[in-house]
């Protein structure tokens, strides 16, 4: 079969599914034999009895699917005060039977009719952006946070044919780490393009992101590269991202393996540019999956740093529910083996309500409207879909 | 063992990886301190962290108690800590710096450093210590070199060291060779 004919079977069929960006196309996974609720008890359990199912050196011996933001926050310690918002899942895994491989140009075309809105609303306006921007300015004063993320959400409420908004998604915007997964009440589409974890035997690494640029007419990547380097505040705040991605792997690695691999790099996507470094080590022995996670969950860049002082800030000022938005989709294999994203660029419908969540970073020498404005930038590729 | 006392800090395992270079490391949260661990240790390290010094008692207490009988080390939070003890007052400045990258220079003659030398070292701090600042026995060895910023003292006869940059950090180049230095005096 084809690419083409594997989207419509999938489609048609009505089955739950996950699809994730692949080196060389696509992977989809189906026929889940086993499905998994997460919840605050049973989490340590279940990533622990992982590495204990048998491997039958199938593509499949694997679990694929996601943590939301809350049940991180909850596994490193930092509590959440109840938030209004979507009730959803806090994080769900399934076990695939079957894994196809798909060629990177996925044409669907939708065979029903579905009641999709245009018209979005805005949890926080210019204003009540601003006024926690300011407060959170006070607190980099005083040093209680360097750097701060603040998440806003568009939504409405939509029917939407989830594989048709990921395939004109990935037309418009292919990002390495894009996703989705299809069940019967919900749906997420996500064009992220930050890996957070990729572990393969003993080596580690994690890729952040800090810096967007809006492509123009003028720029190309070599210009971009040049803006970065000399943009002192973007400098400053990829600085940061990078001493603390490298602390949080030195906690599981051996002693002087923590290395950058790739420093300050420009990476090119449709509407943007972004700022990225690669660091990588060596696991030191007998650490597990949950230390793994543990250390590295959820990503620094999305949240801010120091880690656990701005999560404690954040949850008080954000008033609602993050769910999966900067929470991390992947998978992980029997033998340890693992990758995860972190959950940006996304879209989240549960229950015909939809969810288009994007966050901007404050420093010191932020300006709330710019990055009030940069949230609508990286909304927009998401909000498109709609039309 | 050096025992590093940890604030809550993101850049606390950088220092962790950074000290593993020269001895054994042990690393505890500062309100999980363990008693055996703290006597053991050769060397107790102050880490980073948020906020500022007069939100740790309890590593004010164990600066306190454990001052002239062995190496102390603190590293930015932990070198205002170390200030803070010493009535040095630590206060906002003007210009914050969060991973920013600077220049530092050795001011004295008495440090274990050249005088003169420069170091590119990488900082983040938005409070600093006022001065005058003068204690029995302390000398601030190194001033950014832009703004004269205290960024490093030095107190040899109790072996007590800060730094108000992050050695560890891979803005900070030969960052090893500064913790090498003050681990072998």
């Amino acid at each position: 079969m084809t690419t083409q004919d594997y989207l419509k079977t999938i489609s048609k069929s009505e089955k739950p599914f996950a699809i994730y960006k692949s080196n060389k196309g696509f992977d989809l996974y189906t026929n889940f034999s086993k499905k998994i609720i997460l919840t605050n008890k049973n989490i340590h359990n279940f990533i622990n009895k992982i590495s204990k199912h048998k491997p039958r050196r199938k593509k499949t011996d694997l679990f694929i699917g996601f943590f939301g933001y809350e049940i991180l926050n909850n596994l490193i310690g930092v509590k959440i005060k109840k938030q209004k918002g979507l009730k959803f899942y806090k994080g769900i895994f399934y076990k695939p039977e079957i894994k196809i491989e798909l060629s990177n140009k996925l044409n669907y075309k939708p065979t029903k009719f579905y009641k999709t809105n245009k018209i979005f609303s805005i949890n926080l306006n210019k204003n009540s952006y601003t006024n926690i921007f300011n407060k959170f300015k006070k607190k980099i004063k005083s040093g209680e946070t360097y750097q701060i993320k603040i998440c806003t959400k568009y939504k409405n409420k939509s029917q939407i044919d989830a594989l048709d908004f990921f395939c004109r998604l990935t037309k418009s915007n292919m990002a390495p780490e894009a996703f989705m997964i299809k069940d019967k009440d919900y749906s997420i589409i996500s064009c992220s393009p930050e890996n957070l974890i990729t572990k393969k035997n003993n080596f580690i690494s994690t890729k952040p992101i800090a810096g967007t640029l809006k492509k123009s007419n003028k720029l190309n990547k070599s210009k971009a590269l040049n803006f970065f380097k000399k943009n002192i505040k973007e400098t400053k705040e990829h600085n940061m991202i990078v001493d603390m991605e490298r602390s949080d792997l030195s906690k599981i690695c051996r002693p002087g393996s923590v290395k950058i691999i790739k420093k300050k790099i420009v990476e090119e996507y449709k509407d943007l540019y972004h700022f990225v470094t690669l660091i990588g080590g060596k696991l030191k022995k007998k650490v597990s999956s949950l230390e793994i996670i543990k250390a590295m969950m959820p990503g620094g860049s999305v949240v801010g740093c120091p880690k656990i002082s701005t999560l404690n800030l954040l949850n008080t000022q954000e008033k609602e529910k993050r769910n999966i938005y900067t929470g991390s989709f992947g998978y992980i294999k029997f033998n340890g083996d693992m990758r995860f994203n972190i959950i940006i660029r996304s879209i989240l419908n549960f229950k015909n309500q939809s969810e288009v969540s994007v966050a901007s970073g404050v420093v010191i020498d932020s300006n709330a409207k710019h990055e009030f404005n940069e949230n609508y930038i990286k909304a927009k590729a998401l909000i498109d879909l709609y039309k | 063992m050096i025992y590093i006392i940890d604030h809550k800090d993101s850049f606390t395992h950088n220092v962790v990886h950074q000290f593993e270079n020269f001895d054994n490391i042990q690393c505890d949260n500062f309100n999980k301190i363990n008693i055996n661990k703290l006597k053991k240790a050769k060397v107790i390290v102050f880490s980073p962290g948020p906020g500022s010094p007069k939100d740790y008692s309890i590593s004010s207490r164990i600066y306190k108690e454990f001052k002239g009988k062995k190496k102390i080390i603190g590293i930015c939070l932990g070198f205002q800590l170390i200030l803070h003890c010493e009535k040095g007052k630590i206060i906002q400045q003007n210009k914050i710096y969060h991973g920013y990258q600077s220049k530092v220079k050795v001011t004295s003659n008495n440090s274990l450093f050249k005088k003169n030398q420069k170091f590119t070292v990488g900082r983040y701090h938005s409070l600093k210590l006022q001065e005058p600042f003068v204690s029995k026995n302390f000398e601030i060895t190194m001033r950014c070199d832009i703004s004269n910023t205290a960024m490093a003292i030095e107190n040899n006869k109790e072996k007590i060291y800060g730094f108000q940059f992050h050695p560890e950090s891979f803005l900070t180049e030969n960052g090893n060779l500064l913790i090498k230095k003050i681990l072998s005096a």
